[in-house]
């Protein structure tokens, strides 16, 4: 069964404008990174990362993005990831670049990862506070997190990612 | 008969075989332009490569490194030199070229060799008497 092995892209989305938080959604992304992968890589690369690709998860408070693609396509599909340059929604373009986090081979350790970055950024912007109002915010929302035990035998632990 | 490589005092022998040693592929290629018109100088000839290049291997391809060392604007028949981890993709855009300034167009790969010597005889055009 490991004929069929993909891979899973964790990355983030990065931009100075605030509206482009609004246009991270599946559609948008999917088009700006396989247009990426036409222009660096040609019709050969796009037909080749097309296989099975897709956008798994999407956080648009965090910028998180979860990608899918091919195990035999995914140093394509990262080496072109660099080349999207802003993502385009009801005909306006927002500047943006996309972080590449984390590469693995099954989602629970995308998720696992992700978990263990979220921790760390809270952390840091807890320090990163300027006043004193912001860093009661941060401290109320990370005291208020709650781990909820599941029943099911993998056990998971489960955050919330604060919200800005 | 050969050297036996047994019995023969000190004439031991070894084989040496070298895979994928060569730096460069050297391929002669002939455009065919089967509508007929204007023929393409030599700086027209390679900017067709590279938009074969970039057509189907993208940016990446396009900055391959490829060099026309000889063309013959009579008969379109060019001698290129490409990196030997460029070969299959060079080759591959080649093949699927079809159309030069909107005319039908095919590239045919006569021969390819890692030297560039053994370009200069083909015993497909060998004629014998």
């Amino acid at each position: 069964h490991a004929a069929l092995s993909r891979r899973y892209v964790l990355c983030e989305v990065v931009s100075e404008d605030p509206r482009c938080r609004q246009c991270i959604e599946d559609r948008t992304l999917g088009l700006a990174v396989r247009d990426a992968i036409a222009r660096v890589h040609g019709d050969y690369g796009l037909a080749c990362c097309s296989i099975s690709f897709t956008v798994k998860y999407l956080n648009a408070y965090t910028g998180t993005v979860l990608l899918r693609c091919r195990k035999d396509s995914y140093r394509l599909l990262c080496s072109a990831l660099p080349f999207v340059r802003y993502l385009e929604s009801r005909a306006q373009r927002y500047p943006c670049f996309l972080n590449t986090l984390h590469v693995g081979g099954t989602i629970r350790t995308c998720q696992k990862f992700l978990i263990q970055y979220n921790r760390t950024q809270l952390l840091r912007l807890l320090q990163n506070c300027t006043n004193e109002e912001e860093r009661q915010c941060i401290q109320k929302s990370l005291l208020s997190c709650s781990l909820t035990e599941e029943q099911s035998q993998s056990g998971d632990e489960e955050e919330d990612d604060g919200t800005e | 008969r050969g050297p036996a490589g047994r019995g023969m005092a000190g004439a031991a022998f070894e084989r040496r075989v070298l895979r994928r040693a060569a730096e460069h592929h050297y391929l002669r290629v002939r455009l065919e332009l089967p509508d007929g018109g204007a023929r393409p100088n030599a700086a027209q000839f390679k900017q067709l490569v590279v938009t074969a290049l970039r057509e189907l291997h993208g940016e990446v391809g396009a900055a391959l490194p490829v060099d026309v060392l000889t063309y013959e604007e009579k008969t379109l028949s060019a001698i290129l030199r490409v990196i030997s981890s460029g070969l299959v993709k060079l080759w591959s855009a080649l093949t699927l070229l079809s159309f030069y300034q909107n005319r039908r167009c095919a590239f045919r790969v006569l021969q390819t060799s890692p030297f560039l010597l053994a370009l200069s005889g083909n015993s497909r055009e060998l004629v014998l008497d």
